[in-house]
């Protein structure tokens, strides 16, 4: 089943490869958010008398981060997961309007493969984004300051971090993907879902910046645990104890968001590809 | 020969209760092709699906190369090949990417795969075509690759489903030969659903008319037409108004004789070897033909004998194109 699904994976790999124009706009997202959301919402611009782009007082409830976009980096790159994830599904609805999903059904492997190398593609996507958000932010004026003692576990932390929080939001719109009969309903489907899940995250904001009622959704949110999650290997380099827990509890809540997505979407693709 | 396709009593019904296929029951042996001829609705499609199985069976049973559909559907698709209507290849892959695939979803080692490609394209003269993109293709060159792919992994049987529908005289010729091709060298059990009398009769070995889910008639085409009591052939006799109608019912195999007011209507099995011995019949009377001609039984007055309608009226009833009863239902099952 693992090969198929890589053939599966490889077949939209291809394709996207193939477009230059999907590549590039899908690489260049983090550029808009970066440059106009960071720009415009940053609350550095409150305090103008302070450094270029320093948060001055509000460096301490922003996780330590002295700029603004230091913060916003691992959430941009959250977010880009999210949208990015959320959308790439439609060649799986497209392949039903086609007829190709009923090629494939003919297939004689477990129709739940079909699910799998969506997902893989999925992944695979993300993963080719995220090195360019973080390159971007590097480069945008009063970007991303890494802290002292930033190295290659750092690095390696952060891409492990994507990799898990890719896999959450591919193996949930994969299932949705896999189980809407036509573009519309994927398309409402994904917008009903995007929008209250980047908003209910710390993406943008810190945690102390949402009101009560909203905090533990803020915290149980997946783009939340990625972003605090990246954060802490950002801002503060090498890591206390304290704040390796920390990141092992942000793992552990996006493994576990994971394994429930995917058996959810193992679930409806199973649902929605057998005979009927 | 061995039965490599058995159905029993096969029914599909979709809620709430269309019984779009209605207890369907026929056998296909090893290297024959197998049409499914009958208008749009007819049931064809919902039963090559419930055979491949990418529809569920309601009633009845069937296996394929001995394998059951219901019971043991993955074994019934590692032994079959399956064209659908509709081009459903990837546009944006290469034609030789397209087989390819289709070989690694069918666990063919790759470097047979990579030969068997080749083999195949050339087979159906895209040898030099396989490396362009399929969205470069015309329509006719989409059909053919999509005939191949679905053989990449040497199939006992192949599943067809309209295979010329929507193509231009010329194509559908290449397809055909194609087909037969396959069935000829490889022993290729083929079988295919059409509402081309043309297609049933030039490639079929059997027939079996469908018409609102049922099976109506099956056999040869040349025993479907013969059933229609043969051949008519139209005799003009300088008779000097001698009436010749129990004479001629004397000459053997002739079945029927209907005099007209200048002419003989006689019916008979197979006009050529009949006639010779009508013309010396005749002619040991000193009487002499002044003009004779015939025509040959077609599938479509087989279709009127067992439905009462012409395949051509049936099917601007039912309308063109997908617009059937099953592809209503089928449309509301995957969409």
């Amino acid at each position: 089943m693992i090969s198929e699904s890589l053939a599966l994976g490889k077949r939209s790999l291809t394709k996207w490869t193939r477009n230059p124009f999907a590549v590039i706009v899908t690489s260049l997202q983090a550029l808009f958010w970066l440059a106009l959301f960071g720009n415009s919402f940053n609350p550095a611009n409150a305090f103008p008398a302070t450094a270029a782009g320093s948060l001055g007082p509000l460096q301490q409830a922003f996780g330590g981060a002295s700029t603004y976009i230091t913060f916003l980096t691992p959430g941009v790159i959250s977010i880009v997961a999210l949208t990015g994830m959320s959308f790439m599904g439609v060649d799986l609805v497209f392949d039903r309007i086609n007829g190709y999903l009923d090629v494939l059904r003919a297939f004689p492997i477990p129709r739940v493969t079909i699910y799998f190398g969506g997902v893989i593609q999925n992944v695979a996507k993300g993963m080719v984004a995220a090195p360019i958000t973080f390159l971007i932010a590097l480069l945008v004026p009063d970007g991303l300051k890494l802290a002292q003692g930033f190295g290659v576990l750092n690095l390696l932390g952060i891409f492990g971090t994507i990799a898990l929080l890719t896999t959450v939001f591919s193996t949930f719109f994969t299932g949705i993907a896999i189980s809407v009969k036509s573009t519309d309903s994927f398309f409402a489907a994904v917008n009903f879902l995007t929008f209250p899940i980047m908003f209910t995250s710390t993406a943008f904001f810190p945690l102390s910046f949402f009101p009560g009622w909203m905090k533990p959704i803020a915290q149980a949110n997946p783009i939340s645990l990625a972003s605090d999650a990246m954060r802490l290997l950002v801002v503060n380099g090498t890591l206390s104890p304290a704040q390796v827990s920390a990141f092992i509890r942000d793992w552990a809540g996006l493994s576990i968001f994971g394994l429930v997505f995917a058996l959810l979407g193992i679930a409806m693709a199973r649902n929605a590809l057998r005979a009927k | 020969m061995r039965k490599i396709i058995d159905v029993k009593g096969l029914t599909k019904t979709f809620q709430p209760s269309a019984r779009v296929v209605d207890g369907v029951s026929f056998a296909v042996e090893e290297g024959e092709i197998f049409s499914l001829l009958g208008p749009n609705g007819a049931g064809k499609t919902t039963t090559i699906r419930m055979l491949t199985t990418l529809t569920s069976i309601s009633g009845g049973e069937a296996s394929v190369v001995g394998r059951n559909v219901t019971k043991e559907p993955s074994a019934v698709r590692e032994l079959i090949g399956v064209v659908p209507q509709e081009v459903t290849l990837d546009n944006e892959l290469r034609g030789a990417e397209n087989l390819l695939l289709a070989a690694k979803l069918h666990h063919v080692p790759t470097s047979l795969a990579h030969k068997r490609a080749e083999e195949l394209l050339r087979l159906v003269e895209l040898g030099e075509s396989g490396s362009n993109r399929v969205s470069t293709y015309s329509g006719g060159m989409k059909r053919r690759l999509q005939l191949v792919t679905a053989l990449i992994h040497d199939p006992k049987v192949l599943f067809l489903d309209e295979p010329t529908v929507g193509l231009d005289i010329q194509t559908r010729t290449r397809i055909w030969e194609y087909i037969k091709q396959l069935n000829r060298e490889q022993g290729l059990t083929i079988l295919m659903t059409t509402h081309y009398l043309e297609e049933a009769d030039q490639l079929s070995d059997i027939v079996a008319i469908m018409d609102h889910g049922t099976i109506k008639v099956s056999g040869s085409p040349a025993d479907l037409k013969e059933s229609l009591h043969g051949d008519v052939l139209t005799v003009s006799v300088n008779d000097g108004g001698e009436d010749l109608t129990a004479f001629l019912r004397s000459v053997p195999n002739v079945t029927e004789v209907t005099r007209t007011e200048d002419s003989y209507r006689l019916k008979l099995p197979r006009v050529e070897s009949a006639l010779p011995a009508i013309i010396m019949s005749i002619a040991s009377r000193n009487l002499r033909i002044t003009e004779t001609s015939f025509s040959k039984p077609t599938l479509d007055q087989v279709f009127l004998e067992v439905t009462g309608r012409s395949m051509r009226d049936a099917q601007e009833g039912n309308g063109n194109g997908r617009t059937d009863s099953y592809a209503a239902a089928h449309r509301s099952e995957t969409k």
